[in-house]
Protein backbone atom coordinates (compact mmCIF):
# COMPACT_ATOMS: atom_id res chain seq x y z
CA UNK A 1 0.00 0.00 0.00
CA UNK A 2 1.24 3.47 -0.86
CA UNK A 3 1.52 6.07 1.86
CA UNK A 4 -1.84 7.82 2.04
CA UNK A 5 -1.23 11.55 2.22
CA UNK A 6 -2.87 14.62 0.76
CA UNK A 7 -0.73 14.36 -2.39
CA UNK A 8 -2.04 10.85 -3.09
CA UNK A 9 -5.64 11.95 -2.53
CA UNK A 10 -5.10 14.89 -4.89
CA UNK A 11 -3.51 12.69 -7.53
CA UNK A 12 -6.26 10.07 -7.50
CA UNK A 13 -9.01 12.72 -7.37
CA UNK A 14 -7.53 14.38 -10.44
CA UNK A 15 -7.47 11.03 -12.29
CA UNK A 16 -11.21 10.78 -11.53
CA UNK A 17 -11.75 14.44 -12.52
CA UNK A 18 -12.98 15.33 -9.04
CA UNK A 19 -12.09 18.72 -7.59
CA UNK A 20 -11.94 18.52 -3.80
CA UNK A 21 -12.20 21.34 -1.28
CA UNK A 22 -9.46 21.77 1.32
CA UNK A 23 -11.70 20.18 3.97
CA UNK A 24 -12.53 17.24 1.70
CA UNK A 25 -8.85 16.66 0.94
CA UNK A 26 -8.07 16.47 4.61
CA UNK A 27 -11.05 14.32 5.71
CA UNK A 28 -10.81 12.01 2.67
CA UNK A 29 -7.09 11.47 3.24
CA UNK A 30 -7.74 10.36 6.81
CA UNK A 31 -10.70 8.16 5.84
CA UNK A 32 -8.93 6.64 2.83
CA UNK A 33 -6.01 5.77 5.07
CA UNK A 34 -8.37 3.94 7.45
CA UNK A 35 -10.26 2.17 4.67
CA UNK A 36 -7.15 1.14 2.72
CA UNK A 37 -5.55 -0.01 5.96
CA UNK A 38 -8.55 -2.28 6.50
CA UNK A 39 -8.65 -3.47 2.88
CA UNK A 40 -4.97 -4.41 3.20
CA UNK A 41 -6.25 -7.57 4.95
CA UNK A 42 -6.72 -9.26 1.59
CA UNK A 43 -2.97 -9.23 1.01
CA UNK A 44 -2.59 -12.01 3.59
CA UNK A 45 -4.78 -14.45 1.62
CA UNK A 46 -2.94 -17.06 -0.43
CA UNK A 47 -4.52 -17.00 -3.89
CA UNK A 48 -1.97 -19.12 -5.75
CA UNK A 49 -3.71 -20.92 -8.59
CA UNK A 50 -7.10 -19.30 -7.87
CA UNK A 51 -9.09 -18.17 -10.89
CA UNK A 52 -10.40 -14.63 -10.51
CA UNK A 53 -14.19 -14.36 -10.22
CA UNK A 54 -15.52 -11.48 -12.28
CA UNK A 55 -19.16 -12.52 -12.61
CA UNK A 56 -21.02 -14.61 -10.00
CA UNK A 57 -22.08 -17.34 -12.40
CA UNK A 58 -19.24 -17.51 -14.89
CA UNK A 59 -21.91 -17.78 -17.54
CA UNK A 60 -21.14 -17.08 -21.14
CA UNK A 61 -22.86 -13.81 -21.77
CA UNK A 62 -25.58 -14.14 -24.35
CA UNK A 63 -25.50 -11.67 -27.17
CA UNK A 64 -28.60 -10.71 -29.08
CA UNK A 65 -28.69 -10.37 -32.84
CA UNK A 66 -26.94 -7.24 -34.03
CA UNK A 67 -30.12 -5.68 -35.36
CA UNK A 68 -31.14 -2.09 -34.73
CA UNK A 69 -34.20 -1.83 -32.48
CA UNK A 70 -36.82 0.91 -32.57
CA UNK A 71 -35.42 4.07 -30.98
CA UNK A 72 -37.30 5.75 -28.10
CA UNK A 73 -38.88 8.78 -29.74
CA UNK A 74 -40.77 11.67 -28.16
CA UNK A 75 -44.04 13.17 -29.44
CA UNK A 76 -42.15 15.31 -31.97
CA UNK A 77 -40.42 12.23 -33.33
CA UNK A 78 -37.02 13.16 -31.88
CA UNK A 79 -34.88 10.80 -29.81
CA UNK A 80 -36.13 10.92 -26.21
CA UNK A 81 -32.64 10.37 -24.94
CA UNK A 82 -31.84 13.98 -25.89
CA UNK A 83 -34.67 15.41 -23.80
CA UNK A 84 -32.82 14.92 -20.54
CA UNK A 85 -29.42 16.03 -21.79
CA UNK A 86 -28.07 19.22 -20.22
CA UNK A 87 -28.15 20.88 -23.63
CA UNK A 88 -29.19 19.80 -27.13
CA UNK A 89 -29.19 21.17 -30.65
CA UNK A 90 -31.06 19.60 -33.61
CA UNK A 91 -30.56 15.86 -33.05
CA UNK A 92 -27.35 15.96 -31.03
CA UNK A 93 -25.92 16.72 -27.61
CA UNK A 94 -24.75 20.32 -27.43
CA UNK A 95 -21.50 20.98 -25.61
CA UNK A 96 -19.60 24.20 -24.88
CA UNK A 97 -16.84 25.21 -27.26
CA UNK A 98 -13.98 23.95 -25.09
CA UNK A 99 -15.07 20.37 -25.70
CA UNK B 1 -59.82 2.36 5.07
CA UNK B 2 -57.26 0.62 7.26
CA UNK B 3 -53.80 -0.41 6.19
CA UNK B 4 -53.21 -3.82 4.66
CA UNK B 5 -50.73 -6.49 5.61
CA UNK B 6 -50.87 -8.64 2.50
CA UNK B 7 -52.00 -8.52 -1.10
CA UNK B 8 -54.67 -11.20 -0.68
CA UNK B 9 -56.61 -8.78 1.58
CA UNK B 10 -56.62 -6.16 -1.15
CA UNK B 11 -57.50 -8.65 -3.87
CA UNK B 12 -60.42 -9.99 -1.80
CA UNK B 13 -61.66 -6.43 -1.31
CA UNK B 14 -61.59 -5.85 -5.08
CA UNK B 15 -63.36 -9.14 -5.76
CA UNK B 16 -66.11 -8.49 -3.25
CA UNK B 17 -66.42 -4.82 -4.36
CA UNK B 18 -65.68 -3.69 -0.81
CA UNK B 19 -63.38 -1.07 -2.27
CA UNK B 20 -61.96 -0.20 -5.68
CA UNK B 21 -58.39 0.14 -6.99
CA UNK B 22 -58.86 3.92 -7.22
CA UNK B 23 -59.94 4.04 -3.56
CA UNK B 24 -56.96 1.95 -2.48
CA UNK B 25 -54.61 4.13 -4.54
CA UNK B 26 -56.13 7.27 -3.02
CA UNK B 27 -55.72 5.78 0.45
CA UNK B 28 -51.99 5.25 -0.11
CA UNK B 29 -51.57 8.67 -1.76
CA UNK B 30 -53.16 10.27 1.32
CA UNK B 31 -50.89 8.23 3.59
CA UNK B 32 -47.83 9.39 1.62
CA UNK B 33 -48.89 13.05 1.79
CA UNK B 34 -49.46 12.86 5.55
CA UNK B 35 -46.17 11.08 6.18
CA UNK B 36 -43.05 12.86 7.46
CA UNK B 37 -40.66 10.01 6.69
CA UNK B 38 -39.24 11.55 3.49
CA UNK B 39 -39.57 8.10 1.92
CA UNK B 40 -40.80 9.35 -1.46
CA UNK B 41 -38.82 11.64 -3.76
CA UNK B 42 -41.60 11.85 -6.35
CA UNK B 43 -45.28 10.92 -6.21
CA UNK B 44 -46.68 9.81 -9.57
CA UNK B 45 -50.20 10.89 -8.67
CA UNK B 46 -51.79 11.39 -12.12
CA UNK B 47 -50.00 8.41 -13.62
CA UNK B 48 -50.96 6.00 -10.83
CA UNK B 49 -54.58 7.17 -10.74
CA UNK B 50 -54.74 6.50 -14.50
CA UNK B 51 -53.31 3.04 -13.88
CA UNK B 52 -55.88 2.43 -11.13
CA UNK B 53 -58.76 3.43 -13.42
CA UNK B 54 -57.50 1.00 -16.07
CA UNK B 55 -57.30 -1.74 -13.44
CA UNK B 56 -60.91 -0.99 -12.45
CA UNK B 57 -62.01 -1.40 -16.04
CA UNK B 58 -60.20 -4.73 -16.31
CA UNK B 59 -61.81 -6.02 -13.10
CA UNK B 60 -65.21 -4.87 -14.32
CA UNK B 61 -64.94 -6.30 -17.82
CA UNK B 62 -62.92 -9.51 -17.46
CA UNK B 63 -64.12 -12.28 -15.17
CA UNK B 64 -60.70 -13.94 -15.26
CA UNK B 65 -58.91 -10.67 -14.51
CA UNK B 66 -57.20 -11.85 -11.30
CA UNK B 67 -55.91 -15.01 -12.95
CA UNK B 68 -54.56 -13.13 -15.96
CA UNK B 69 -52.96 -10.31 -13.99
CA UNK B 70 -51.26 -11.65 -10.85
CA UNK B 71 -50.53 -8.18 -9.41
CA UNK B 72 -53.81 -6.54 -10.40
CA UNK B 73 -54.16 -3.41 -8.28
CA UNK B 74 -51.09 -3.96 -6.08
CA UNK B 75 -49.92 -0.55 -4.77
CA UNK B 76 -46.12 -0.39 -5.06
CA UNK B 77 -43.27 2.06 -4.55
CA UNK B 78 -40.18 2.00 -6.77
CA UNK B 79 -36.63 2.84 -5.66
CA UNK B 80 -35.51 5.97 -7.48
CA UNK B 81 -32.64 4.12 -9.13
CA UNK B 82 -35.07 2.40 -11.52
CA UNK B 83 -36.44 4.04 -14.65
CA UNK B 84 -40.09 4.72 -15.35
CA UNK B 85 -40.72 6.29 -18.76
CA UNK B 86 -41.49 9.99 -18.41
CA UNK B 87 -40.77 10.07 -14.67
CA UNK B 88 -37.66 11.50 -13.02
CA UNK B 89 -34.88 9.09 -11.96
CA UNK B 90 -32.71 11.12 -9.61
CA UNK B 91 -30.72 8.37 -7.84
CA UNK B 92 -31.01 10.81 -4.89
CA UNK B 93 -28.23 12.83 -6.54
CA UNK B 94 -27.94 16.49 -7.50
CA UNK B 95 -26.29 15.17 -10.65
CA UNK B 96 -29.61 13.74 -11.90
CA UNK B 97 -31.99 16.14 -10.16
CA UNK B 98 -33.84 16.87 -13.42
CA UNK B 99 -33.21 13.64 -15.32
CA UNK B 100 -36.38 12.21 -16.89
CA UNK B 101 -36.11 8.55 -17.91
CA UNK B 102 -36.71 7.85 -21.62
CA UNK B 103 -37.88 4.26 -21.03
CA UNK B 104 -39.10 1.92 -18.28
CA UNK B 105 -36.88 -0.65 -16.55
CA UNK B 106 -37.74 -4.20 -17.62
CA UNK B 107 -38.57 -5.26 -14.05
CA UNK B 108 -40.98 -2.34 -13.53
CA UNK B 109 -42.51 -2.92 -16.96
CA UNK B 110 -43.22 -6.57 -16.11
CA UNK B 111 -44.83 -5.61 -12.79
CA UNK B 112 -47.02 -2.97 -14.42
CA UNK B 113 -48.06 -5.37 -17.18
CA UNK B 114 -49.17 -7.75 -14.42
CA UNK B 115 -51.36 -4.98 -12.99
CA UNK B 116 -49.12 -3.31 -10.39
CA UNK B 117 -49.72 0.35 -9.54
CA UNK B 118 -46.58 2.51 -9.20
CA UNK B 119 -47.29 5.15 -6.55
CA UNK B 120 -43.97 6.93 -6.87
CA UNK B 121 -40.20 6.92 -6.57
CA UNK B 122 -38.53 6.09 -3.27
CA UNK B 123 -35.61 7.80 -1.55
CA UNK B 124 -32.22 6.07 -1.24
CA UNK B 125 -28.57 6.70 -0.51
CA UNK B 126 -27.09 8.60 -3.46
CA UNK B 127 -26.47 6.10 -6.29
CA UNK B 128 -27.28 3.32 -3.75
CA UNK B 129 -24.06 4.00 -1.83
CA UNK B 130 -24.66 3.78 1.90
CA UNK B 131 -26.11 1.75 4.74
CA UNK B 132 -28.20 4.36 6.55
CA UNK B 133 -29.99 6.42 3.89
CA UNK B 134 -28.27 9.52 5.23
CA UNK B 135 -26.41 10.01 1.93
CA UNK B 136 -29.43 11.22 -0.07
CA UNK B 137 -29.01 14.66 -1.64
CA UNK B 138 -32.68 15.20 -0.78
CA UNK B 139 -32.50 14.49 2.94
CA UNK B 140 -32.42 11.34 5.06
CA UNK B 141 -35.29 8.87 5.36
CA UNK B 142 -36.82 8.27 8.77
CA UNK B 143 -37.18 4.84 10.30
CA UNK B 144 -40.89 3.86 10.15
CA UNK B 145 -41.42 3.77 13.92
CA UNK B 146 -38.33 5.36 15.54
CA UNK B 147 -37.75 8.81 13.99
CA UNK B 148 -34.33 9.27 15.61
CA UNK B 149 -33.08 6.05 14.01
CA UNK B 150 -31.96 5.30 10.46
CA UNK B 151 -33.99 2.90 8.29
CA UNK B 152 -30.82 1.29 6.92
CA UNK B 153 -29.66 1.68 3.35
CA UNK B 154 -29.31 2.01 0.60
CA UNK B 155 -32.97 1.10 -0.08
CA UNK B 156 -34.11 2.98 3.05
CA UNK B 157 -37.10 4.61 1.36
CA UNK B 158 -38.28 1.22 0.06
CA UNK B 159 -38.12 -0.35 3.54
CA UNK B 160 -39.71 2.58 5.38
CA UNK B 161 -42.49 2.87 2.79
CA UNK B 162 -43.57 -0.73 3.43
CA UNK B 163 -43.06 -0.46 7.20
CA UNK B 164 -45.03 2.80 7.46
CA UNK B 165 -47.87 1.77 5.11
CA UNK B 166 -46.91 4.16 2.32
CA UNK B 167 -47.28 1.28 -0.19
CA UNK B 168 -47.96 -2.43 0.15
CA UNK B 169 -44.78 -3.67 -1.53
CA UNK B 170 -41.77 -1.93 -3.03
CA UNK B 171 -38.69 -2.50 -5.14
CA UNK B 172 -35.16 -1.95 -3.94
CA UNK B 173 -31.72 -2.95 -5.13
CA UNK B 174 -29.08 -4.91 -3.25
CA UNK B 175 -25.38 -4.61 -4.08
CA UNK B 176 -23.83 -5.52 -0.72
CA UNK B 177 -26.92 -5.72 1.51
CA UNK B 178 -29.00 -2.72 0.44
CA UNK B 179 -32.27 -4.68 0.57
CA UNK B 180 -31.62 -7.00 3.50
CA UNK B 181 -30.14 -4.47 5.92
CA UNK B 182 -33.02 -1.95 5.71
CA UNK B 183 -35.54 -4.82 5.81
CA UNK B 184 -33.94 -6.04 9.04
CA UNK B 185 -33.89 -2.53 10.56
CA UNK B 186 -37.49 -1.74 9.57
CA UNK B 187 -39.11 -5.06 10.46
CA UNK B 188 -40.22 -6.02 6.94
CA UNK B 189 -39.32 -8.78 4.49
CA UNK B 190 -36.56 -7.94 2.00
CA UNK B 191 -35.41 -10.40 -0.62
CA UNK B 192 -32.40 -10.31 -2.94
CA UNK B 193 -32.83 -12.88 -5.72
CA UNK B 194 -29.93 -14.84 -7.21
CA UNK B 195 -27.71 -12.54 -9.30
CA UNK B 196 -29.09 -12.59 -12.85
CA UNK B 197 -32.68 -13.48 -11.92
CA UNK B 198 -33.93 -9.94 -12.47
CA UNK B 199 -32.93 -7.83 -15.47
CA UNK B 200 -30.85 -4.75 -14.69
CA UNK B 201 -32.02 -2.98 -17.85
CA UNK B 202 -33.22 0.45 -16.75
CA UNK B 203 -31.54 0.19 -13.35
CA UNK B 204 -28.81 2.81 -12.87
CA UNK B 205 -25.57 0.89 -12.35
CA UNK B 206 -23.53 1.00 -9.16
CA UNK B 207 -21.48 -2.24 -9.30
CA UNK B 208 -22.68 -4.30 -12.22
CA UNK B 209 -21.41 -7.73 -11.09
CA UNK B 210 -23.26 -7.32 -7.78
CA UNK B 211 -26.39 -5.20 -8.37
CA UNK B 212 -29.68 -7.07 -8.12
CA UNK B 213 -33.28 -5.82 -7.91
CA UNK B 214 -35.58 -7.32 -5.28
CA UNK B 215 -38.84 -6.74 -3.41
CA UNK B 216 -39.83 -5.51 0.04
CA UNK B 217 -43.13 -6.70 1.54
CA UNK B 218 -44.74 -7.48 4.86
CA UNK B 219 -45.07 -11.14 3.95
CA UNK B 220 -42.70 -13.55 2.24
CA UNK B 221 -45.61 -14.64 0.06
CA UNK B 222 -46.02 -11.14 -1.42
CA UNK B 223 -42.25 -10.82 -1.90
CA UNK B 224 -42.27 -14.15 -3.76
CA UNK B 225 -45.16 -13.02 -5.96
CA UNK B 226 -43.45 -9.78 -6.98
CA UNK B 227 -40.13 -11.57 -7.59
CA UNK B 228 -41.77 -14.30 -9.65
CA UNK B 229 -43.42 -11.77 -11.97
CA UNK B 230 -40.30 -9.71 -12.66
CA UNK B 231 -37.70 -12.51 -12.89
CA UNK B 232 -36.51 -14.18 -16.09
CA UNK B 233 -34.38 -13.60 -19.16
CA UNK B 234 -34.38 -10.18 -20.75
CA UNK B 235 -32.65 -9.68 -24.09
CA UNK B 236 -31.62 -6.18 -23.00
CA UNK B 237 -29.46 -7.47 -20.11
CA UNK B 238 -26.85 -9.98 -21.23
CA UNK B 239 -26.20 -10.99 -17.59
CA UNK B 240 -29.86 -11.89 -16.98
CA UNK B 241 -30.31 -15.61 -16.54
CA UNK B 242 -32.41 -17.92 -18.68
CA UNK B 243 -32.83 -20.29 -15.72
CA UNK B 244 -36.56 -21.10 -15.49
CA UNK B 245 -38.66 -19.23 -12.95
CA UNK B 246 -41.16 -21.31 -10.98
CA UNK B 247 -44.59 -20.43 -9.60
CA UNK B 248 -42.83 -19.42 -6.39
CA UNK B 249 -45.74 -17.72 -4.66
CA UNK B 250 -47.93 -20.83 -4.84
CA UNK B 251 -45.16 -23.45 -4.55
CA UNK B 252 -43.92 -22.05 -1.23
CA UNK B 253 -47.36 -22.55 0.37
CA UNK B 254 -47.10 -26.31 -0.02
CA UNK B 255 -46.38 -28.16 3.24
CA UNK B 256 -42.84 -27.95 4.53
CA UNK B 257 -40.94 -31.16 5.12
CA UNK B 258 -39.07 -29.89 8.17
CA UNK B 259 -37.48 -33.25 8.96
CA UNK B 260 -35.46 -33.26 5.75
CA UNK B 261 -34.33 -29.63 6.11
CA UNK B 262 -30.71 -28.98 7.01
CA UNK B 263 -29.97 -25.46 8.23
CA UNK B 264 -26.33 -24.39 8.18
CA UNK B 265 -25.12 -22.21 11.06
CA UNK B 266 -21.81 -20.51 10.16
CA UNK B 267 -19.63 -19.93 13.19
CA UNK B 268 -18.23 -16.79 11.52
CA UNK B 269 -21.68 -15.14 11.76
CA UNK B 270 -21.89 -15.45 15.54
CA UNK B 271 -18.84 -13.49 16.58
CA UNK B 272 -17.93 -10.66 18.91
CA UNK B 273 -19.58 -7.43 17.82
CA UNK B 274 -23.00 -8.96 17.30
CA UNK B 275 -25.37 -7.29 19.77
CA UNK B 276 -26.78 -9.57 22.47
CA UNK B 277 -30.39 -8.89 21.47
CA UNK B 278 -29.64 -9.82 17.86
CA UNK B 279 -27.79 -12.97 18.80
CA UNK B 280 -30.57 -14.03 21.18
CA UNK B 281 -33.31 -13.50 18.63
CA UNK B 282 -31.47 -15.36 15.88
CA UNK B 283 -30.56 -18.24 18.20
CA UNK B 284 -34.18 -18.55 19.29
CA UNK B 285 -35.17 -18.74 15.63
CA UNK B 286 -32.63 -21.51 15.06
CA UNK B 287 -34.06 -23.43 18.02
CA UNK B 288 -37.52 -22.95 16.55
CA UNK B 289 -36.33 -24.63 13.32
CA UNK B 290 -34.98 -27.45 15.45
CA UNK B 291 -38.27 -27.78 17.32
CA UNK B 292 -40.02 -28.27 13.97
CA UNK B 293 -37.73 -31.18 13.17
CA UNK B 294 -35.06 -29.46 11.06
CA UNK B 295 -31.40 -30.34 11.62
CA UNK B 296 -28.95 -27.58 12.55
CA UNK B 297 -25.51 -28.15 11.05
CA UNK B 298 -22.42 -26.25 12.24
CA UNK B 299 -20.57 -24.98 9.21
CA UNK B 300 -17.62 -22.71 8.52
CA UNK B 301 -17.25 -19.98 5.91
CA UNK B 302 -13.58 -19.31 6.61
CA UNK B 303 -13.08 -16.39 4.22
CA UNK B 304 -15.89 -14.30 5.76
CA UNK B 305 -13.33 -12.05 7.46
CA UNK B 306 -12.06 -10.93 4.04
CA UNK B 307 -15.48 -10.23 2.56
CA UNK B 308 -15.79 -6.54 3.44
CA UNK B 309 -12.27 -5.80 2.13
CA UNK B 310 -12.96 -7.74 -1.05
CA UNK B 311 -16.28 -6.01 -1.55
CA UNK B 312 -14.86 -2.53 -1.05
CA UNK B 313 -12.32 -3.18 -3.80
CA UNK B 314 -14.69 -4.84 -6.29
CA UNK B 315 -17.69 -2.56 -5.71
CA UNK B 316 -15.79 0.75 -5.75
CA UNK B 317 -13.75 -0.29 -8.80
CA UNK B 318 -16.92 -1.05 -10.74
CA UNK B 319 -18.54 2.12 -9.39
CA UNK B 320 -15.68 4.40 -10.44
CA UNK B 321 -15.94 2.96 -13.92
CA UNK B 322 -19.76 3.10 -14.08
CA UNK B 323 -19.93 6.66 -12.77
CA UNK B 324 -17.41 7.93 -15.34
CA UNK B 325 -20.43 8.38 -17.63
CA UNK B 326 -21.53 11.43 -15.61
CA UNK B 327 -19.54 13.91 -17.65
CA UNK B 328 -22.16 16.61 -18.14
CA UNK B 329 -22.79 15.79 -21.81
CA UNK B 330 -25.56 13.20 -21.95
CA UNK B 331 -27.27 13.17 -18.56
CA UNK B 332 -28.32 15.43 -15.79
CA UNK B 333 -27.42 18.98 -15.06
CA UNK B 334 -24.46 21.28 -15.57
CA UNK B 335 -23.88 23.60 -12.64
CA UNK B 336 -23.61 27.37 -13.13
CA UNK B 337 -20.33 28.34 -14.71
CA UNK B 338 -19.57 24.92 -16.22
CA UNK B 339 -20.19 26.18 -19.76
CA UNK B 340 -17.65 28.95 -19.20
CA UNK B 341 -14.85 26.53 -18.27
CA UNK B 342 -11.45 27.30 -19.78
CA UNK B 343 -10.41 23.66 -20.13
CA UNK B 344 -12.06 20.29 -20.55
CA UNK B 345 -10.79 19.10 -17.16
CA UNK B 346 -12.25 22.16 -15.48
CA UNK B 347 -15.61 21.43 -17.14
CA UNK B 348 -15.62 17.83 -15.89
CA UNK B 349 -14.58 18.89 -12.41
CA UNK B 350 -17.37 21.46 -12.18
CA UNK B 351 -19.96 18.95 -13.37
CA UNK B 352 -18.72 16.20 -11.07
CA UNK B 353 -18.68 18.52 -8.05
CA UNK B 354 -22.40 17.68 -7.87
CA UNK B 355 -21.63 14.23 -6.42
CA UNK B 356 -22.05 13.89 -2.65
CA UNK B 357 -19.20 13.00 -0.26
CA UNK B 358 -19.77 9.23 -0.13
CA UNK B 359 -19.95 8.94 -3.92
CA UNK B 360 -16.73 10.95 -4.30
CA UNK B 361 -15.05 8.82 -1.64
CA UNK B 362 -15.94 5.62 -3.47
CA UNK B 363 -14.94 6.95 -6.89
CA UNK B 364 -11.54 7.94 -5.47
CA UNK B 365 -11.12 4.57 -3.78
CA UNK B 366 -12.07 2.74 -6.98
CA UNK B 367 -9.85 4.90 -9.15
CA UNK B 368 -6.97 4.15 -6.79
CA UNK B 369 -7.64 0.39 -6.84
CA UNK B 370 -7.69 0.36 -10.64
CA UNK B 371 -4.77 2.73 -11.17
CA UNK B 372 -1.51 1.70 -12.73
CA UNK B 373 0.73 -0.12 -10.27
CA UNK B 374 -2.08 -1.03 -7.85
CA UNK B 375 -4.40 -3.09 -10.09
CA UNK B 376 -2.77 -6.44 -9.21
CA UNK B 377 -2.62 -5.75 -5.49
CA UNK B 378 -6.23 -4.66 -5.27
CA UNK B 379 -8.71 -5.44 -8.05
CA UNK B 380 -7.06 -8.57 -9.39
CA UNK B 381 -6.38 -9.91 -5.89
CA UNK B 382 -9.92 -9.12 -4.71
CA UNK B 383 -11.42 -11.05 -7.66
CA UNK B 384 -9.46 -14.10 -6.56
CA UNK B 385 -10.47 -13.77 -2.91
CA UNK B 386 -14.04 -13.40 -4.18
CA UNK B 387 -13.70 -16.85 -5.74
CA UNK B 388 -12.55 -18.28 -2.38
CA UNK B 389 -15.56 -16.72 -0.64
CA UNK B 390 -17.86 -18.36 -3.19
CA UNK B 391 -16.00 -21.69 -2.80
CA UNK B 392 -16.77 -21.57 0.95
CA UNK B 393 -20.48 -21.43 0.12
CA UNK B 394 -20.24 -24.17 -2.51
CA UNK B 395 -18.64 -26.45 0.09
CA UNK B 396 -21.28 -25.57 2.69
CA UNK B 397 -24.18 -26.25 0.32
CA UNK B 398 -22.94 -29.80 -0.15
CA UNK B 399 -24.05 -30.33 3.46
CA UNK B 400 -26.97 -27.96 4.01
CA UNK B 401 -30.08 -26.61 2.23
CA UNK B 402 -30.03 -23.07 3.58
CA UNK B 403 -27.71 -21.01 5.74
CA UNK B 404 -29.12 -18.94 8.63
CA UNK B 405 -27.69 -16.14 10.74
CA UNK B 406 -28.08 -12.47 11.58
CA UNK B 407 -28.56 -9.88 8.82
CA UNK B 408 -26.62 -7.17 10.65
CA UNK B 409 -24.62 -7.03 13.87
CA UNK B 410 -27.02 -4.44 15.38
CA UNK B 411 -30.53 -3.07 15.25
CA UNK B 412 -31.23 0.29 13.55
CA UNK B 413 -28.68 2.78 14.87
CA UNK B 414 -29.16 6.46 15.65
CA UNK B 415 -28.96 9.00 12.90
CA UNK B 416 -25.53 10.60 12.63
CA UNK B 417 -23.86 7.88 14.69
CA UNK B 418 -21.49 6.75 11.94
CA UNK B 419 -21.33 9.69 9.53
CA UNK B 420 -17.75 10.59 10.39
CA UNK B 421 -16.56 7.00 10.25
CA UNK B 422 -17.29 5.39 6.88
CA UNK B 423 -15.35 2.23 7.72
CA UNK B 424 -17.57 1.55 10.74
CA UNK B 425 -20.60 2.00 8.48
CA UNK B 426 -19.12 -0.40 5.88
CA UNK B 427 -18.81 -3.07 8.58
CA UNK B 428 -22.60 -3.06 9.06
CA UNK B 429 -22.70 -5.14 5.87
CA UNK B 430 -20.32 -7.82 7.11
CA UNK B 431 -22.95 -10.60 6.99
CA UNK B 432 -24.77 -9.50 3.83
CA UNK B 433 -21.72 -8.94 1.62
CA UNK B 434 -20.56 -12.58 1.27
CA UNK B 435 -23.85 -13.65 -0.39
CA UNK B 436 -23.66 -10.58 -2.67
CA UNK B 437 -20.11 -11.35 -3.79
CA UNK B 438 -21.21 -14.93 -4.45
CA UNK B 439 -24.41 -13.98 -6.30
CA UNK B 440 -26.64 -16.03 -3.97
CA UNK B 441 -30.34 -15.64 -3.17
CA UNK B 442 -30.77 -14.24 0.35
CA UNK B 443 -33.45 -12.56 2.40
CA UNK B 444 -34.27 -10.93 5.69
CA UNK B 445 -37.41 -12.00 7.53
CA UNK B 446 -38.42 -10.42 10.87
CA UNK B 447 -37.56 -12.70 13.80
CA UNK B 448 -38.04 -10.53 16.86
CA UNK B 449 -37.87 -7.11 18.47
CA UNK B 450 -35.89 -5.58 21.28
CA UNK B 451 -37.70 -4.20 24.34
CA UNK B 452 -37.70 -0.75 22.73
CA UNK B 453 -39.55 -2.14 19.71
CA UNK B 454 -36.62 -2.13 17.27
CA UNK B 455 -36.72 -5.02 14.81
CA UNK B 456 -34.30 -7.85 14.22
CA UNK B 457 -34.08 -9.80 10.97
CA UNK B 458 -33.19 -13.42 10.33
CA UNK B 459 -30.90 -13.90 7.36
CA UNK B 460 -31.50 -16.91 5.12
CA UNK B 461 -29.11 -17.67 2.25
CA UNK B 462 -29.51 -20.28 -0.49
CA UNK B 463 -27.37 -21.84 -3.19
CA UNK B 464 -27.41 -20.26 -6.69
CA UNK B 465 -30.94 -20.27 -8.17
CA UNK B 466 -32.42 -21.98 -5.08
CA UNK B 467 -34.66 -18.92 -4.70
CA UNK B 468 -37.77 -21.03 -4.19
CA UNK B 469 -36.20 -23.00 -1.35
CA UNK B 470 -35.11 -19.87 0.53
CA UNK B 471 -38.54 -18.28 0.05
CA UNK B 472 -40.30 -21.47 1.16
CA UNK B 473 -38.32 -21.80 4.40
CA UNK B 474 -38.85 -18.10 5.15
CA UNK B 475 -42.57 -18.29 4.33
CA UNK B 476 -43.16 -21.22 6.69
CA UNK B 477 -41.02 -19.60 9.36
CA UNK B 478 -43.11 -16.42 9.18
CA UNK B 479 -46.46 -18.16 8.87
CA UNK B 480 -46.09 -21.00 11.38
CA UNK B 481 -44.10 -19.09 13.98
CA UNK B 482 -46.10 -15.87 13.97
CA UNK B 483 -49.46 -16.64 12.47
CA UNK B 484 -50.02 -20.17 13.76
Amino acid sequence: MAKVDVQLTEKVASLARLALSKEEKSSFTEQLGQILGYIEKISEVNVDGVEPMINPHDQILSLREDVAAEPFLNEEGNPKILDSAPDQLYDGFKVPQIL
Amino acid sequence: MNSFSKFSEIREGYRSKKFSPVEVTQFYLDQIKKSKHNAYLDICEDRVLDQAKKVEKIIFSDKDAFEKYPLLGMPMGIKDLLNIDGVKTTCASKMLENYVAPYTATCVERLEKAGALSLGKLNLDEFAMGSSNENSAFGPVEHPTHPERVPGGSSGGSATAVGADLCLTSLGTDTGGSIRLPASFCGVVGYKPTYGRVSRFGVVAFASSLDQVGPFAKTVEDAALVAEVMSGKDIYDSTSSSESVGAWSSEISKPMDWKSLKVGVPKEYFVEGVEDSVRKSVEESLRWFESKGATLVDISLPHTEYAVSTYYVVAVSEASSNLARFDGVRFGTRPDGANESATLDEFYEKVRSQFGAEVKRRIILGTYALSSGYYDAYYSKACKVRRLIRNDFDEAFKKVDVIAGPVAPTVAFKRGAMLENPLQMYLMDIFTIPASLSGLPALSVPCGTQEDGLSIGLHLIGSPFADEKVLKVAHHFQKERYHG
